[in-house]
């Protein structure tokens, strides 16, 4: 029985090798499908079976077609590892992408590490991924979370040169990140810091924190207040006249679709730093944004196009390397060049980090539109990882 | 001297008619809350969704094209209907059982989690927001206030007045302190108690959804906005005395005006614990609160 079973075992393993491409390429897709980051993970796959739709239209991979396996991250790292696991086991995916939360992206790295496979982010913020924690297998096509802040500061230096800033957040790890990300930033580019606040989060009314905000005199108000919070800063700014001569800038996630509307004229000229918006004005990106809404019946948002990348990051790889191997495949990633509705995009062999143009953008008649671009070499900041 | 005649104008000043006008929110709240307490003897778990409700009423009306202040006038009414008949088919069956303030204050709070949720089914997780009716701001002594928060303070003191000489001034009044101080011999005497309950109830609810239209504008309407006042308003309640106007008024004032005032000097994260701290010092060391129950001062 167990000779048998060795056998098979050993006859398996050459008819493996003596067929090196049995079947489609298999990529493999963690992502949150329940829960708070359902809607993240709805664009993740939205924007993954598009371009896998066209790629197999187009003859696939190396002439394999190409195949994704979903499973459910559900936000959580211990699940995404489970997942993960599973899926380079199980499934035997040539690569893996779609984590959200930052530390399941970190998680997933080391799991493809001792799996020898591949793996990328589409959303993950962390600077930690490409940083001090970055892996020899582990990509990311989105930009990080100070490139975002590169961005806006670019602009808002270029717009208002030695600006006086003042920043109020909410109070809790979030919170205090991004205005310190921002504030470091924006001092070493000659902006002079006037004052801070931490407000709780779900904090009802601001108005006690405005006689700070008004004694300081800011030219410039820095916040990255979420979801309710942001319509009740912000209509409580306007309701006190604050808004005259202050330019309100503030994180990606400050002003959304989801509060624009209840914002109404109160968000008007609001600016943030972003890797995209639907409104970017290319033939690439206007094909993108009309194949994807003919599909899936609304618009990409940055989660959709990145994902939507990724997997013509790993089919410009794989076609320059030749093969699915994975070292040969990291070979050909590192310092790739490839093209995404956003433009051109270059995989950083130093820190596995991808360089793209950023933007600025600024609320205008309750569309996000461009107000000036900062090239990704500007953007994208000193390769700090070390591993590789 | 010119100093702190400055620091009075241009930093206590503003800070302390901030606070009056979130203080009058508060005191709003709190008056439905205590006097549904004070007469019922009811914990109502539920008062912050009936102040939501009159919000989502008040979005519902205007997107319909009601004028902002016809809302004024028709929310009230339609939550005194609501609040009428939740007394009448829900508070009073469990009313009458001997363990009242436990069956009470559960059936509220399922109240309260089942309305946040339908909320949130017809309206949707998002924030909505009403326009405010009156726009621009005005300079008062050198500062600036909204004036829509001027009128809040305004139509908040006009509509304080107004419980008072209801509770204090009317026969309707004079029969729910009546019930307030002794059911039974009010009941003899020929009160209909149980019409006043269901009448004080549907009062209490009408005043949390009248609060609900006039902050809408300022605060946003979305479906967990009954938390925002109702930790705040328990504590002005409990530290008023449970059941009293007069203190819910006057601890209304000087817990706002404490968080205002010290949000200069400490950390904003700090203004909750102080206020609850003084919540439970008054629990300790006198637990009646500032005045007395209804009906017995």
């Amino acid at each position: 029985m167990k000779q048998t079973l060795i056998a098979a075992a050993v006859a398996f393993a050459f008819t493996g090798a003596a067929q090196p491409q049995p079947g489609p390429i298999k990529i493999g897709v963690v992502t949150p499908l329940t829960g708070t980051y359902a809607g993240i993970g709805q664009q993740v796959k939205w924007g993954i079976d598009l371009a896998i739709k066209e790629i197999n239209d187009k003859g696939g991979i190396l002439g394999r077609k190409v195949e994704a396996l979903y499973e459910d991250e559900e936000a959580n790292p211990t699940v995404a590892v489970q997942k993960a696991e599973k899926l380079f086991q199980v499934s035997k995916v040539d690569f893996l992408t779609g984590t959200v939360n930052s530390g399941s992206t970190l998680a997933v790295s080391q799991v493809a590490e001792r799996n020898q496979r591949l793996a990328a982010t589409t959303v993950s913020f962390s600077d930690a991924i490409t940083g001090a924690q970055c892996s020899p297998n582990m990509f990311r096509v989105n930009a990080r979370a100070g490139m975002q802040s590169a961005a806006l500061v670019e602009w808002m230096v270029k717009e208002k040169p030695n600006p006086t800033v003042f920043y109020l957040g909410p109070d809790y790890e979030m919170g205090r990140s991004t205005v310190s990300a921002f504030k470091s930033a924006a001092e070493k580019r000659g902006a002079k810091s006037v004052g801070e606040v931490f407000a709780p989060l779900d904090n009802k009314d601001y108005s006690p924190f405005f006689g700070q905000i008004r004694s300081a005199k800011p030219q410039v108000l820095y916040t990255s207040v979420a979801g309710n919070d942001t319509v009740r800063f912000m209509s409580q700014l306007v309701e006190y006249g604050l808004t005259k001569n202050l330019q309100i800038v503030g994180a990606a996630g400050t002003v959304t679709a989801q509060n624009l509307g209840a914002m109404g004229n109160a968000a008007e000229g609001y600016v943030t730093g972003a890797a995209y918006t639907p409104e970017l004005d290319s033939p690439a990106n206007k094909a993108f944004v009309s194949a994807f809404k003919a599909a899936w019946k609304t618009e990409p948002d940055l989660y959709g196009v990145d994902s939507y990348g990724v997997v013509y990051f790993y089919k410009a790889a794989a076609e320059k390397a030749k093969t699915t191997d994975t070292d040969k495949v990291r070979a050909a990633a590192r310092g790739l060049d490839w093209d995404t509705p956003q433009g051109k995009k270059h995989m950083r062999a130093g820190d596995h980090q991808a360089v793209q143009d950023m933007y600025a953008v600024k609320v205008t008649s309750g569309k996000f539109k461009i107000v000036a671009k900062v090239p990704g070499t500007a953007a994208v900041g000193p390769d700090t990882c070390d591993k590789f | 001297m010119t100093d702190l005649a400055e620091a009075l104008q241009f930093v206590y000043g503003p800070q302390v008619l901030n606070g009056l006008a979130i203080g009058v929110a508060v005191i709003l709240m709190a008056l439905g809350l205590t006097i549904i307490f004070g007469l019922l003897d009811v914990i109502n778990m539920a008062h912050g969704e009936c102040y939501a409700l009159g919000a989502y009423l008040a979005v519902s009306l205007v997107a319909a094209g009601v004028n902002f202040w016809l809302c004024l006038l028709l929310v009230p009414v339609i939550a005194a209907a609501v609040g009428y008949f939740a007394e009448r088919l829900l508070i009073q069956r469990v009313f009458h059982s001997r363990d009242r303030h436990v069956l009470t204050l559960l059936l509220t709070f399922g109240i309260a989690i089942i309305a946040e949720d339908v909320f949130k089914l017809i309206y949707g997780p998002n924030p909505h927001k009403v326009e405010s009716p009156i726009q621009g701001a005005s300079e008062l002594l050198g500062i600036m206030l909204p004036n829509y928060r001027l009128f809040l303070i305004g139509a908040g003191t006009a509509i304080i007045v107004a419980v008072w000489l209801v509770v204090y001034r009317t026969s309707f009044g004079a029969m729910v302190r009546a019930a307030a101080f002794d059911k039974h011999m009010a009941a003899s005497l020929g009160v209909p108690v149980q019409r006043v309950c269901a009448t004080t109830f549907a009062f209490g609810v009408a005043l949390a959804a009248l609060s609900g239209v006039l902050l809408a504008p300022v605060y946003s309407v979305f479906p967990t906005m009954g938390k925002d006042f109702i930790l705040l308003a328990f504590s002005v309640v409990i530290v008023g005395g449970m059941g009293s106007i007069k203190g819910a008024v006057l601890a209304g004032l000087v817990l706002t005006q404490i968080q205002s005032i010290s949000s200069l000097y400490v950390s904003p994260v700090w203004s909750d614990p102080l206020v609850f701290g003084i919540m439970v010092l008054f629990l300790m060391v006198r637990p009646e609160g500032l005045a007395g129950r209804l009906g017995h001062g």
